[in-house]
């Protein structure tokens, strides 16, 4: 037990957070485990003693059921539910035309991607169900995030891969092979909530639900197609903005 | 309008008012080259002599063992470059610690290509050295062992007294690279036995553009710039005086006030620390609790580490400059930070952490205003995982 009387460096180097050894010294009579406080006492042992930075957790991975089938919990996603008037407006306040949901049967939203050297698709051996990290470099299109996600379709010949983006739980969980940049060539996914008319060949701007930085998004409609009361739809020459 | 509040001291200092004063009169009126014998010259002369007392003061050092550089990556790499260009032909093994900075790094990387051997010691889980692995690693090749006083990522302080004491009984150079933790922390080459040592005057609220290296007397290092033998033959180039001034004024404050301003600093980043714990919960600290810089804190948002640079953006929409801390911006995605790793971060974690970093002009209003400004944020960040935690949902980056 470290008691008041413990010999101070007397270097008054204020790293304990008093001007003084003295003034530290007045602090340890009533809160002797303040010693921790002093550097210079003993490196090792209160290197030893110190208490570990141990992360509180928000989110355990154990209770966690993601829905990605990359870790415990294996549940499809449940899509987001929008109620009442929807904004329209991207976090940086500007307009676009329809949210793009992703398929509530995979595990996050489908893109279709191709490394920037896409030599790397078989010098990884990428295979269907690999857990994949990378970051969409550049003009297609941009985002500054490292995205994770499980490889859905390979093309060997070309180095194309369809994935289905998720959280970074799997990758920390199981691993993953590390495309480094990619590029981002196209979604697909389902509309529902649209305020323009849907046309192949125009450009849109839309808001993928999932996104963290929640900017738009703005590509070529490829694909249309009706199902039920929503479109499957495809889009491809994609930026940010 | 509410005034910008800058925590990234890290990065760079805002001038010091008293070393802008002091720099003032030599890019007007004194504008002498030192190295003149006429009176224009010796007035500069006399300034550049001042100015090596101030920096060496800093650090226990005489005046003589004090040459100026363009800059601490410039000092790191005539320390390190010079030592193994001294080896000749001998063999040469050099062994720095994993989290040092690019700029001993990359010298060392360009070391390797010209033969020298370069050996990295691991750190624990809070960024520290241990000195048996040290002990272990040297050989009788081995001439210089570098490693960092603080680290600019983690704020960590390693024990580098020790750790110089080890290389001193040895027979081998220790060098240390104090840019983050000169000014801030207590050094003393002398009784810290240390050969060699990097210094940068804009991380201490002097100028850019001015560094300094220790070079403890009798170390023989051949020079990087040869020339017309300015800095005692090692560093020629005519001085930039007005900056060297600066750095000396900014270095002389800094010892002057460091007891009472780590003290008040301390004071500043452990209420945002366990501010911080308080009200976010899943944020954590990196690095040591205590052992650290006084004004540095390092963290991390367990399962939104990718979302540290749209932290950084929205902080600085709300009028507060922090750092990512990590090289998760858009130039260095690619490239998980280097030091999160070496700490046993796996590379997914190693991309994202959020670094505030205290000041001389920081007050306790403002970390006030800092607690009132990221929790929400951080909230904000939050739909997704807490669809994870309460409704089943996923997160997911699009």
């Amino acid at each position: 037990m470290v008691t008041s009387n413990v010999e101070l460096p007397g270097l008054n180097c204020g790293l304990c957070g008093f001007r003084t050894c003295e003034e530290f010294r007045s602090q340890l009579a009533s809160s002797p485990e303040s010693v921790r406080r002093c550097i210079h006492l003993s490196e090792n042992r209160i290197q030893q003693d110190a208490p570990a930075a141990q992360p509180t957790l928000a989110v355990q991975a154990e209770s966690c059921s993601t829905g990605c089938g990359s870790c415990s919990g294996g549940q499809t996603i449940a899509r987001p539910q929008m109620k009442g008037q929807l904004p329209w407006k991207d976090s940086l306040g500007r307009d676009f035309d329809f949210y793009l949901e992703h398929f509530p049967e995979e595990p996050g939203p489908r893109e279709i991607i191709i490394p920037h050297n896409p030599i790397i698709t078989r010098e990884l051996d990428v295979q269907v169900g690999d857990i994949l990290i990378g970051r969409p470099l550049g003009m297609s299109c941009g985002c500054p995030i490292t995205h994770c996600g499980v490889a859905t379709q390979v093309d060997m010949r070309t180095g194309v891969i369809v994935w289905c983006v998720t959280g970074p739980l799997g990758p920390r969980a199981k691993g993953f092979k590390d495309l480094g940049y990619y590029i981002a060539e196209g979604y697909e996914g389902l509309v529902k909530n649209t305020r323009s008319e849907l046309r192949v060949g125009m450009r849109y701007y839309f808001q993928p639900h999932m996104c963290m930085l929640q900017w738009r998004h703005s590509g070529l409609l490829n694909y249309l197609n009706r199902t039920g009361d929503q479109w499957q739809v495809r889009l491809e020459g994609l930026w940010i903005g | 309008m509410t005034a910008r509040i800058y925590l990234d001291n890290a990065a760079t200092t805002p001038p010091d008012p008293r070393v802008i004063e002091a720099a003032q009169p030599f890019l007007t009126r004194v504008w002498g080259n030192p190295s003149s014998l006429h009176q224009e010259g010796r007035e500069a002369r006399e300034a550049v002599d001042v100015a090596r007392r101030q920096v060496a003061e800093l650090i226990g050092a005489r005046r003589e063992e004090i040459v100026f550089t363009g800059s601490g990556t410039e000092a790191d790499n005539m320390a390190i470059q010079g030592v193994a260009l001294a080896a000749g032909d001998r063999p040469c093994h050099v062994v720095v610690s994993a989290i040092e900075h690019p700029a001993v790094l990359e010298c060392c990387r360009a070391l390797e290509q010209r033969g020298v051997a370069v050996e990295l010691l691991p750190v624990n889980a809070e960024g520290i050295v241990d000195p048996a692995d040290l002990e272990r690693s040297l050989r009788p090749e081995t001439r210089l062992v570098s490693v960092m006083a603080a680290n600019n990522v983690l704020g960590t302080l390693q024990p580098v007294a020790e750790l110089a004491g080890i290389a001193r009984r040895r027979g081998v150079l220790f060098h240390t690279d104090a840019v983050q933790a000169a000014g801030k922390t207590p050094i003393n080459v002398q009784s810290q036995q240390i050969d060699l040592l990097s210094l940068s005057a804009h991380k201490l609220h002097g100028p850019k553009g001015i560094g300094a290296l220790y070079v403890r007397d009798g170390v023989k290092l051949p020079p990087l710039v040869p020339g017309g033998g300015q800095e005692g033959g090692r560093r020629s180039g005519t001085e930039n005086v007005a900056a060297i001034v600066a750095f000396g004024r900014a270095a002389e404050i800094a010892r002057l006030e460091m007891a009472s301003e780590a003290a008040r600093l301390v004071r500043i980043r452990d209420f945002i620390i366990d501010s911080l714990s308080q009200a976010i919960d899943n944020s954590y600290l990196i690095g040591h609790r205590f052992r650290r810089l006084p004004g540095h804190i390092c963290l991390g948002f367990e399962g939104m580490e990718g979302e540290a640079i749209k932290l950084l953006l929205a902080l600085d929409e709300a009028g507060v400059a922090v750092s990512s801390g990590s090289a998760c911006s858009s130039n260095h995605a690619g490239q998980p930070s280097h030091v999160l790793q070496a700490i046993g971060f796996n590379p997914i974690k190693a991309r994202g952490s959020l670094r505030i970093t205290l000041g001389r002009f920081n007050t306790m209003a403002e970390a006030e205003r800092l607690m009132e400004v990221l929790p929400p944020i951080v909230r904000s960040l939050r739909p997704m995982h807490g669809m994870m935690r309460h409704d089943k949902r996923t997160s997911a980056a699009v």
